[in-house]
């Protein structure tokens, strides 16, 4: 299906396509309440509460009233749609101030102003600079006479710059933003009715904003939801965490356990009826039953026993987790006051997973790094220039050469200037200010003018350049455009002043030196960019050729060829831009810092001693990121760290090399060593493409791992791998190339820096800083995994309770499924008696956050699902029976005889219920803030309020039975003695295993509460502190250490590693059993 | 995704990004942290144990205090004759022609106090058995409009085509043996039997203008029969049988004796043994009991408290013991053990 565009024609194309109305919501008015329970039962224990609660209508099963179940599944239901609508409305009101913005378009002529629904397919749009793009667009003009517009793309990943100029042909809408195969033909009068292709470079995206361009107009091709970006609007799959996952399992397990005492009860059910219920003439039991008679009593059974499994668990973890998003959102102390952002929770249903995670996987640039580019050193024909005390602009020697008009420095500097795609802006007072896409073209440019050589403006084809205050202008010729894969860029200039065509090119030393004039002695420049690399500098070569003017006019004809072409254009473009480049006069390398955000060698080494396993994953090139990685504490150097490098260019050399770093790595991962593995995107994807099942054994093995040169579809293949092996991975970083990682992984976390919100708009967390992550996962992860351990447990715990009490009585009242408890007391019992005071478990603490901060070994102990797993439930699974009988056997022995009438002795059982409870979330709490003491004997004070009302009112079931009770001596004691029986043994098994066998929890809460000794020791701060000189003094006073980084991969032969090994020092002792947790774990999960 | 970008937002509001300071929203809230420390949890062991044993000394007392006669008869009851067998027990209670009067005689163990309660015991019956408990329409027993309201008392909700007003098994099934008393021969004790039905079930329960009808009409009599002429709230056997029981054993109040009852005192019980328990092996008894605070004799509570305080202070002491002998290893900062090896991190 191909749509045809008449441009600025609105009779014609109007009623064909949608108007501009973008709507992202998910229901309307008319369908929210089918289309929201359609949702909500397509949930399995929706269903299950569904049929529960049909059952329940059938009067001759059922136990109890049906609104004991209808009324929680009703409450549950309206507190899911009410969420979800008001998702809805927020997303109604967004798309209603997008949808009303006022916008420019031309219509016959005219500029005039309309909202932004109300644009139609062929409008033609007009945008000032910073508006944002209403609809796609194919750009018509701009105010760049070169037709040049720059955009900012916010959601999408899309190239940043655009030239262009009937009737639009384009494709159907589809969500392939890097795709548009259109063509456009346009009308007389122009003469030339030639077909003209348009690519997506030639397309404004909705969402980009303009920027550095004071207008452009274009034509509406896609609007409203069938824009590139509201196609690929999907709804992302929700992700489910582990505790989750464990939830669901353990539901599972209760299920089948309901099933089979079911199944025990039903049976002995029909067999005591036909024993004995037979002859009691007072039950009056027909002698010939319905053929369905059997089937009765366990249905009833199964009535009885559905409130096993807690209908409210659902509702109560969604609210929590909401909460414990708004915790992160509040957070002051992730608060970033230099870019003005605080974190933010974009998912909230995902807190409990921080704190379970296994491996993060970071990007370098803008994530570890400032991505804030300063220009440190040069080396300029053999001379370096800039050292320690100072940059290479203050540097007097490069100074002076400047001065002299030395013509290596000249023409190194003239590169600097020219050979970028940055744009000169004059404002009116004069100053110049440069608008550029890469960081590192703005610190090179900024420089060269700090230097005297200024690019001044560039208008048309023409660009100025003040040097030293004289005007030199230069023709642009060509641009030989920087692609990753070409790794250099390259400008085809000629010199006004004597007409000489010159190349000048920057890149990559691995893409630039190869292609040296053979004379050339590059040596000196390739270890010129190993000692900067050494410093962790990112470094460029530059060059340039003089051109013959024949030369350059027979490939020009070839690069125009070559440009046009529509079939494999990249690629051509690529063999014709090689044939110019080669032969080139290095002339030099510049060092470009790239600083290291605050904090993060601490962030890092924190995380990385609470068991998280760290992957660095870059484009920069392997020396950069090795030196980064040591700068951060990501590796330690040698002796204590070893460092293994895969490569090779060939699937061959791949797998050897792959090989004897497995072998290395299986023989150190018993030894305490810091191990890490270096891998660069070539050799990447030949693993993960011929190797997969050895390169996952590595990465399971590896500790660190630092990947260089990989593209942003590794980065996400990474994260694939790593979750199938089922390991919890968070995935971090700021640009628009961490997109695809952050939505693959576990969690994405995003950083809101320089390089746009890209990353934090995907993100599930966005924070703005790379330190907060330390805070994200230690401080919430940690207390969000034990809130809602203790809260899942709990629940099924009180549910657990209630229904053991029923079967216990279903014993004495002849197996006939009867329910003690009334219907009005059940259904509150899960609403409001007992999920109140678990609530505020929100604000449990089990450790201050500074004693979680100083030992972050603690997050590893809650890895794994420590404290919720099988075994931990068991034990709640233990305490509910143990508690069901203490409650049902005293207020059956305390109520007998004339006291024992169903009324009373019911709510003689669910008081004790309630008191247990208060007691039992009073003992699990660890720290009571005012909150909590409101909360849990508030509840308990509000259980017997609303128990009086309910024996106030003559026609409920319940009249006088609580006033009856409360004035009976015998009721209190009762209730005294359930509490004391109840809690008593757990307090002191609790008590035994605290001081006994006590979790590392436990002691720290010892420690930190009693100020014992403990809290002196374990500080890692002034530890980290000498490390990270340890490591400065290495990258700056040793940049030869490489050698010795490398020497393992010199060594094949295991003994030979194992010896070189001899002076390590034993690694911390959270390394080895982790691995052997993780093992056990993955063990589990595969069971 | 789609909505306005933040990047365009300046410096001026960056301050507004702040979050709002709050000890909640910061979870700074000040809280109390108790740990389960060696010195509180015996101390909470002990006071519980100081606590207990008192009470359930009190309450066993007060249990011993209340003076309690009981007396099965449900087989005494039954000619020689007839208690061979089950069927033939049967055979007796069921056939109307039969002597079922029976006469027994109590012994006051010591002085009673008025008011003295009796009560029936039947044991082995399940009152709170599903088919039986749900077996009641609330809403006929309250207004005289709903009489036809009468759905959950199947099977016993209409005869002869009428609806039965008490409808349902327990109605139906109403305890039907009565009680006279005489004491040391032939001096005649009065019971009270009013006000021995709750309050509320008078005033609420059981409505003043619906009369009993159509009730034991049919060709299977279960229990009692109801005076036509007294309105359900004025029945108060028929309330008092039907606040089940939640136990298969239970008493239900049969009325007052409001005189003094001296030690040795000899009352003469004579009864009509009528309602059928036979043919489930069920037993009856009747009881004279004193009641004080507590309630009737129940030795549980004080039982349960004294072992409870027992236990708690034996626990106290093995806490102290072991406390002494060995103490908490939590003092020892070397079991944290990621602090035993200060490796390179």
């Amino acid at each position: 299906m191909k749509r045809y565009v008449y441009i600025n024609d609105d009779d014609s194309t109007k009623d064909l396509y949608c108007d501009n109305r973008i709507s992202n919501r998910k229901y309307t008015i008319v369908n929210f309440l089918p289309k929201n329970l359609w949702e909500q039962f397509s949930r399995f224990m929706n269903q299950y509460f569904l049929l529960i609660a049909c059952l329940q209508l059938w009067s001759l099963i059922t136990p109890v009233n049906p609104a004991s179940t209808w009324g929680p599944l009703i409450f549950i239901f309206a507190v899911s749609a009410t969420k979800e609508a008001w998702d809805d409305y927020n997303r109604y009101l967004s798309d209603k101030k997008a949808n009303e913005k006022e916008v420019w378009v031309l219509r016959h002529g005219i500029k005039k102003h309309i909202q932004a629904q109300d644009i139609h397919v062929g409008n033609l749009v007009w945008l000032c600079e910073n508006d944002e793009v209403p609809c796609d667009l194919v750009l018509i003009g701009t105010s760049d006479p070169q037709g040049l517009c720059y955009v900012e793309t916010a959601a999408l990943d899309g190239e940043t710059d655009l030239k262009t100029r009937g009737v639009i042909e384009c494709p159907s809408p589809d969500k392939d933003i890097r795709r548009f195969d259109a063509n456009l033909r346009l009308f007389p009068p122009f003469i030339d009715n030639d077909i003209c292709s348009l690519t997506i470079k030639n397309t404004l995206l909705q969402s980009c904003y303009l920027r550095n361009t004071e207008w452009a107009c274009g034509v509406a091709v896609y609007t409203g939801n069938e824009t590139k970006l509201g196609m690929s609007r999907g709804v992302p799959e929700p992700k489910l965490t582990a505790v989750d996952a464990m939830i669901d399992k353990l539901t599972g397990a209760i299920f089948v356990f309901q099933l089979v005492v079911v199944i025990v009860l039903g049976i002995a059910g029909d067999v005591w009826k036909e024993t004995e219920a037979i002859k009691r003439w007072y039950v009056k039991y027909p002698p010939e039953g319905q053929w369905y008679e059997l089937l009765i009593i366990p249905l009833r059974f199964e009535l009885l026993c559905s409130i096993m499994i807690p209908i409210s668990i659902k509702v109560s973890l969604d609210l929590v987790k909401s909460l414990y998003a708004k915790f992160i959102d509040w957070d002051i102390e992730m608060y970033d006051p230099e870019s003005g952002t605080s974190s933010h929770a974009a998912n909230t249903a995902i807190s409990e997973d921080l704190g379970q995670v296994e491996y993060i996987l970071t990007d370098k640039t803008g994530t570890l790094t400032e991505n804030r580019m300063i220009f440190r050193r040069c080396c300029i024909s053999g001379i370096s220039y800039g050292n320690e005390s100072g940059d290479a602009i203050k540097d007097v020697d490069l100074q002076n050469a400047v001065s002299t008009s030395s013509p290596d420095v000249i023409r190194f500097l003239s590169i600097m200037a020219i050979c970028n795609t940055v744009v000169p802006t004059k404002s009116k007072s004069g100053t110049i200010s440069y608008k550029a896409q890469s960081q590192d073209e703005d610190a090179l440019v900024n420089a060269a003018a700090n230097l005297h050589m200024a690019l001044v403006s560039k208008s048309g084809n023409m660009i100025e350049i003040n040097y030293n205050g004289s005007s030199v202008q230069y023709e642009l010729l060509d641009t030989l455009e920087f692609t990753s894969d070409r790794k250099r860029m390259s400008v085809v200039v000629r010199d006004c002043q004597n007409g000489k065509v010159i190349l000048m090119s920057k890149g990559a030393d691995e893409a630039i030196l190869p292609y040296s004039d053979p004379g050339q002695h590059t040596k000196i420049f390739s270890e010129a960019v190993e000692q900067y690399a050494q410093l962790g500098l990112r470094t460029l070569c530059l060059a340039w050729r003089e051109l013959m003017e024949d030369e350059y006019r027979e490939w020009s004809l070839m690069f125009k060829e070559a440009n046009s072409t529509l079939v494999d254009r990249e690629w051509r473009l690529a063999e014709v831009c090689q044939r110019l480049e080669h032969n080139l006069e290095i002339l030099g390398v510049t060092a470009i810092e790239d600083r290291l955000q605050d904090g993060v060698p601490e962030t890092i080494e924190m995380l990385r001693k609470a068991g998280v396993y760290f992957w660095m994953l870059t484009g920069d090139k392997q020396n950069t990121a090795i030196q980064i990685a040591l700068s951060c504490n990501l590796i330690s150097p040698e002796p204590k760290g070893q460092l293994l490098l895969i490569d090779g260019k060939t699937e061959d050399e791949v797998f050897r090399s792959l090989e004897r770093v497995l072998l290395t790595m299986r023989i150190t991962t018993s030894e305490p060593k810091d191990v890490a593995f270096v891998v660069d995107g070539w050799a990447l994807e030949i693993a993960l493409k011929h190797h997969r099942k050895a390169f996952t054994e590595l990465a399971i093995l590896s500790r660190t791992a630092i990947c260089c040169r990989v593209t942003p579809s590794q980065k996400a293949q990474l994260v694939e791998l790593l979750k199938s092996c089922d390991y919890k991975t968070l995935a971090i970083g700021d640009g628009g190339n961490d997109v695809r990682m952050i939505q693959q992984a576990d969690i994405g976390v995003g950083i809101s820096g320089r390089e746009g919100l890209q990353a934090a708009r995907a993100a599930d967390y966005s924070i703005g800083k790379f330190r907060f992550l330390k805070r994200l996962i230690l401080v919430h992860g940690h207390y969000s995994y034990n809130r809602t351990a203790f809260l899942s447990q709990y629940s099924f715990y009180k549910s657990l309770l209630i229904c053991f009490i029923q079967i216990l009585f279903s014993f004495i009242s002849g197996v006939s499924g009867a329910s003690l408890f009334n219907s009005v007391s059940l259904m509150a019992y899960n609403v409001f008696y007992t999920s109140i005071p678990v609530m505020v478990s929100v604000l449990d603490k089990d450790l201050s956050e500074k004693t979680v901060m100083q030992h972050p070994q603690i997050l590893f102990y809650c890895h794994a699902g420590r404290l919720l797993n099988p075994s931990t439930f068991a034990g709640w699974f233990g305490r509910s029976l143990f508690h069901a009988i203490v409650v049902f056997v005293i207020s059956m022995h305390a109520y007998s005889y004339e006291k024992s009438e169903m009324e009373e002795v019911a709510m003689v059982a669910l008081s004790g219920c309630i008191w247990l409870q208060a007691f039992v979330v009073a003992l699990e709490t660890n720290s009571f803030t005012i909150l909590q003491h409101l909360a849990i004997w508030g509840n308990l004070a509000a259980f017997y309020i609303i128990n009086w009302i309910l024996s106030a009112l003559p026609a409920s079931g319940m009249y006088t039975i609580m006033f009856r009770l409360c004035r009976q001596p015998a009721y209190w004691l009762t209730m005294l003695l359930i509490v004391a029986a109840g809690i008593g043994p757990v307090l002191a098994l609790k008590y035994f295993r605290y001081t006994y066998t006590p979790s590392k929890i436990n002691i720290l809460q010892q420690a930190e509460r009693l100020g014992g000794p403990i809290l002196s020791l374990g500080n890692i701060e002034p530890q980290s502190r000498s490390f990270e000189k340890e490591v400065s003094s290495l990258s700056i006073t040793l940049p030869k250490s490489r050698n010795s980084v490398y020497e393992p991969l010199l060594l094949d032969s295991p003994n030979s590693t194992g010896r070189s090994l001899g002076t390590v020092t034993p690694f911390d002792f959270l390394q080895s059993s982790s691995r052997l947790s993780s093992i056990y774990s993955r063990d589990y999960k595969t069971n | 995704m789609a909505g306005p970008s933040s990047a365009a937002a300046g410096s001026a509001d960056r301050n507004s990004n702040r979050p709002k300071y709050s000890q909640f929203s910061q979870q700074e809230l000040s809280a109390c942290q108790p740990i389960v420390t060696p010195k509180l949890v015996i101390t909470v062991f002990t006071v519980i144990g100081i606590i207990f044993i008192p009470l359930g000394i009190a309450s066993l007392s007060a249990s011993n205090d209340v003076v309690e006669i009981s007396d099965r008869y449900e087989t005494e009851c039954i000619p020689a004759e007839n208690r061979t067998t089950k069927d033939a027990k049967i055979q007796f209670i069921q056939n109307s022609q039969s002597d079922k009067t029976c006469t027994r005689s109590l012994t006051v163990p010591k002085h009673m106090k008025p008011p003295i309660y009796v009560y029936y015991q039947l044991d082995n019956y399940y009152q709170n058995h599903r088919r039986y408990v749900k077996s009641i329409s609330d809403q006929q027993l309250r207004s005289p409009g709903s009489e036809n309201d009468t759905s959950s008392c199947k099977p016993e909700n209409e005869e002869n085509g009428a609806s039965i007003v008490p409808c349902g098994l327990i109605a139906w099934s109403l305890f039907n043996d009565t009680y006279s008393f005489t004491r040391n021969n032939n001096v005649s004790l009065t019971v009270n039997k009013t006000d021995i039905s709750w309050k509320s079930d008078r005033e609420h329960k059981f409505g003043k203008d619906v009369y009993p009808k159509n009730f034991q009409n049919g060709s299977l009599i279960g229990g009692a029969t109801l005076k036509s002429s007294i309105p359900l709230s004025g029945q108060e056997d028929l309330m008092v049988w039907m606040r089940t029981a939640a136990m298969p054993t239970f008493r239900k109040l049969y009325g007052r004796i409001e005189v003094d009852l001296q030690a040795n005192d000899v009352i003469e019980v004579s009864l009509n043994n009528t309602y059928n328990v036979y043919s489930f092996n069920g037993k009856k008894s009747i009881v004279l009991s004193t009641a004080n605070w507590i309630g009737g004799k129940n030795d549980f509570l004080g039982v349960a408290y004294i072992t409870v305080g027992a236990i708690c202070f034996f626990l106290a002491a093995c806490f102290t013991y072991i406390y002494l002998k060995k103490p908490s290893r939590l003092q020892d900062p070397s079991y944290l053990t990621w602090n035993t090896n200060p490796g390179p991190l």
